[in-house]
């Protein structure tokens, strides 16, 4: 493993992985011509996750590093995806009592009301 | 003693996890320690900034009002054309640069190349800076439109409330940033680490890396939904 | 690799003190640090006493003085809960056994970073002052919204302390998680990487094992705190609505629109669950490495009771909003957290059979120590019995504020882990000093809190009355019974005399200090490397030399074939007779 001195790699995968981040932040950036939709959300988050794992792997080293420091550091962001999923969950749940319980207007982008669609 | 003789045996793979979280003296093999805290460090600021997003999305989801259209909102005008998102992608892209130059230090600073070191940090400190500079536009821009932290001409109020607060505390980071690789760029061109691997660059590589980080999942999020 | 870390580590340079300022007040040193952590918490936990004192005056008395009104109950009620858990508990059990036992436990010179262990210090410091700056003269008092700080009612007004108070305790939340940010990286980073030889993970006295993982725990669950804060601090100055929904009660809170006090329970409590687990795995910890030397037994099942610790660190990310069954959260929520729930149940008790276990035929000495120890577990039991109920959703809705809950939480999460504090200082106080703790004070001390304790919170549990009620009388008639209101009384009686045999334990911390009996070494024949130290109390530096070098695991005792029934961490396998 190179990490005994640091982290020593050519130069040339930098630049490399510096025009790859140019290519996916133009595409990423490109998502916003797109109309809304399941596709423009699907890429958004490709973009997104392809974008952040070269910096993490490659500009931040991480893939470079031991395994050992690699599953410490990935393993625990896991309870954060279980709170983003659940808070989902409840901020759906908490919208709907808003409109059957308050009769908050809903805004037309939310439309159709789960459950009322034919 | 029992240290040496596994040492004899190689391992590789998912085994090498079990073999250094179980041997004596460091978990993290060859890891010097300020790195090793540093990436504890942004492991917590993750959450950090994991949860201003989940708490973002928890009252976007929630409130009953229009949100507003952030591709309308930031678009800017060009040639009389509007430009959707136009400073945010320069923004972007100006925050990739930046990355880029900080890895060529790191890189720069592993072989002992103090000069070329020394001078790609300060050249990331001033993208940074430059980030900060259109940021302070763009808050400057949305303030005189009408967008307050309570109230926005277009929605939900949330939308400013969230808006300054996460690319406030995310500018609030990227501010230290260049602060701090001001601080390290000075201290290394003084000699103060000549006796190291320059592993100094890389922890402060991993805090600015870290900051580029957080700006992708900010766009995607804030931005482009 | 690892071998050629160790001499840089022999060689590290330390910041020697020269002045009594850099010696004592800007210390690098983790053992001054650790007892100014200590000195300050303690401190701290005597405000909170007293505010103790006052609320039980007012339910056990009601009426009685008049300067006890509604809004000092429940800036009493607040500051109270507040102090205990963050700046008592959590500060204690991290910042002062967490500093000085990690780097001695583990064998290594210091912190890995003494400059910005220091620095945590003197935040942590800044927290506490700034939480007390709620009581300046002048200004409306601390914030009286209960400890959990709900919104809407915390910032709104008529809640005592809607403004100041609420400020002063947000910015002072905020700056503590600064301090211990700064505090948990050091001792983390220093279980992970400045290990001395020999030490491997497993050798480690799980005093540390419990720290380390409380400190996990920590640096990721203290992000929900600092950000709920953060947005909560906004929502007051600066009039936004994350937690605000539109509220239009007595023109009372007009501008608010919107945002869902759900979200804040959630964060709240994402942070306060693992709050329990880091002020519990600790006390885990240190309450294992007591039972095993006092009962000069080896721990039972050591790598469960490791493993029972990750297991805990981990399922208490998923457990949090079993703390909110009633709070009207989506009603799916309800299974999947009595589930995740009850599951936590089952390392916890492993942990309490390995400690009951490891008691079973031992060579028990009933030192002061030990005491606290046994306490604890007998403690533990019963308030970790009446979670199992709490756990369940149908249970919990009728418990739900009552004296139910007040009981389950003291005895479980605050006396408990205030029982193996005492414990560890009783334990620790001759390797700090040099000197050991007057006995007869302790015992009396024990006594007191132990059955003094259960004379509290034990009747709580059938005081079927709501909690954080100023008042129980409606008029000319009342809601208690004849018997609630003698147990009410006699509750307040109670913790007047174990508040004050409180002060009995601090007279023996100073008194002992110059007049305690000469400790020597290792007075309780202890294995764990910190008994091990050239000089007692160690200096500055605590190896001498050369690092001590580890053969063994922490829990030698009672050898067979052995001439003493204890053989340290740092004798060599050969050296065994």
């Amino acid at each position: 493993m190179s990490s005994e001195v640091g982290q020593q790699h050519p130069l040339t995968l930098y630049f490399w992985i510096w025009g790859l981040l140019f290519v996916v932040s133009a595409g990423s950036y490109a998502t916003d011509y797109m109309d809304a939709g399941l596709l423009r959300w699907a890429l958004i988050l490709i973009f997104m996750f392809v974008k952040a794992g070269y910096i993490v792997a490659i500009f931040m080293h991480l893939k470079y590093e031991r395994l050992a420091l690699i599953y410490a550091l990935l393993l625990p962001p896991g309870v954060i995806v279980l709170l983003v999923g659940l808070m989902y969950m409840e901020s759906d749940y908490t919208w709907l009592t808003r409109i059957v319980f308050f009769g908050a207007e809903v805004s037309p982008e939310r439309l159709p009301l789960p459950g009322t669609h034919h | 003693m029992a240290q040496a003789a596994q040492a004899e045996t190689e391992v590789t793979g998912l085994a090498t996890i079990a073999k250094d979280w179980s041997s004596d003296v460091t978990t993290f093999k060859g890891v010097p320690w300020g790195k090793a805290m540093m990436w504890i460090f942004l492991l917590s600021d993750t959450f950090i900034f994991s949860i201003f997003l989940t708490a973002y999305m928890t009252v976007r989801t929630t409130t009953a009002e229009a949100w507003p259209n952030a591709s309308e909102v930031f678009s800017l005008t060009m040639f009389g054309v509007p430009v959707p998102l136009l400073l945010i992608a320069i923004m972007t892209f100006d925050l990739i640069t930046s990355s880029g130059t900080m890895a060529l230090a790191v890189n720069y600073g592993y072989r002992r190349d103090k000069r070329r070191a020394v001078r790609f940090m300060y050249l990331t400190a001033f993208f940074g800076a430059v980030f900060v500079g259109m940021q302070a536009f763009e808050w400057t821009k949305l303030i005189s439109e009408g967008v307050r932290p309570f109230e926005n001409p277009w929605g939900a109020p949330q939308f400013g409330s969230c808006f300054f607060m996460i690319t406030g505390f995310h500018g609030l980071h990227v501010s230290a940033g260049v602060a701090y690789l001001i601080i390290i760029a000075r201290r290394i061109s003084k000699g103060r680490y000549d006796n190291t691997n320059f592993e100094i660059v890389e922890i402060t590589g991993l805090y600015w890396h870290f900051v580029d980080l957080v700006w992708v999942f900010i766009f995607a999020f804030f931005y482009l939904w | 690799m690892a071998q050629a870390e160790i001499p840089y580590q022999e060689a590290i340079p330390l910041h020697d003190p020269h002045t009594w300022i850099t010696k004592y007040w800007f210390s690098q040193d983790h053992k001054v640090i650790a007892v100014q952590y200590g000195i300050t918490a303690i401190a701290v936990g005597l405000v909170a006493l007293v505010l103790s004192w006052i609320m039980r005056t007012q339910i056990g008395f009601p009426g009685l003085f008049d300067w006890i009104d509604p809004e000092l109950y429940y800036q009493s009620v607040t500051m109270h809960g507040m102090i205990m858990v963050i700046y008592l508990l959590t500060a204690f059990l991290l910042g002062s056994f967490g500093n000085y036992l990690v780097p001695l436990m583990l064998g290594a010179r210091d912190m890995v970073f003494p400059f910005v262990n220091m620095i945590s210090y003197h935040v942590y410091l800044a927290s506490v002052i700034i939480l007390m700056l709620g009581y300046v003269p002048g200004m409306e008092g601390p914030t009286g919204a209960g400890w959990t700080l709900y919104p809407p009612q915390a910032i709104l007004t008529g809640t005592p302390g809607a403004d100041w108070g609420i400020l002063t305790m947000l910015a002072s939340l905020a700056v503590f998680i600064v301090a211990f940010t700064m505090g948990g990286l050091n001792y983390i980073t220093t279980i992970l990487q400045a290990r001395t030889r020999g030490m491997t993970m497993m050798r480690m006295p799980l005093s540390i094992w419990g720290i380390g993982m409380a400190t996990v725990l920590g640096l990721l669950a203290f992000p929900a705190l600092f950000v709920s804060a953060i947005m909560m601090t906004l929502d007051n100055v600066l009039g936004t609505s994350f937690f605000m929904p539109a509220i239009n009660s007595l023109e009372i809170g007009e501008d608010y629109a919107g945002g869902s006090p759900l979200l804040f329970q959630h964060l709240f409590w994402f942070f306060g669950h693992p709050e329990v687990y880091i002020v519990a795995l600790p006390a885990f910890g240190v309450v294992s490495d007591l039972i095993s030397v006092h009962a000069r037994k080896n721990i039972f099942g050591y790598r469960l009771m490791v493993w029972a610790i990750v297991a805990i660190g981990g399922l208490s990310f998923i457990v949090w909003a079993h703390h909110m069954y009633v709070a009207g959260m989506h009603p799916y929520f309800g299974f999947f957290f009595a589930t995740t729930t009850l599951i936590i149940a089952v390392p916890t008790a492993i942990k309490v059979y390995n400690w009951t276990l490891t008691l079973w035929r031992a060579n028990i000495r009933f030192t002061v120590p030990m005491l606290f120890a046994i306490a604890f577990v007998i403690t533990f039991v019963v308030g970790g019995l009446t979670g199992l109920f709490l756990g369940n959703v149908i249970v919990d809705v009728p418990l739900s504020d009552t004296y139910f809950v007040v009981a389950h939480f003291h005895m479980v999460m605050g006396v408990a882990p205030i029982l193996v504090i005492f414990g560890g200082i009783y334990h620790w106080y001759p390797k700090i000093t040099g000197r050991m703790l007057n006995d007869t004070i302790g015992l009396w001390h024990f006594w007191i809190t132990f059955i003094g304790t259960y004379a509290i919170y034990f009747p709580m549990h059938f005081l079927a009355i709501p909690r954080r009620y100023y008042q129980y009388d409606i008029g000319e008639s009342t809601i208690l019974t004849p018997s609630m209101e003698i147990l009410n009384v006699s509750i307040t009686l109670t913790a007047y005399v174990v508040g004050i045999a409180q002060f009995l334990f601090i007279y023996n911390l100073i008194v002992s200090y110059r007049k305690g009996r000469e400790a020597g070494d290792n007075p309780w024949e202890a294995n764990s490397l910190e008994w091990c130290t050239p000089q007692t109390p160690p200096v500055h530096g605590n190896w001498g030399e050369r690092l001590p070098t580890v053969h063994r695991w922490a829990y030698d005792y009672s050898v067979p074939g052995q001439e003493r029934d204890f053989i340290p961490q740092d004798v060599p396998r050969e050296a065994q007779a």
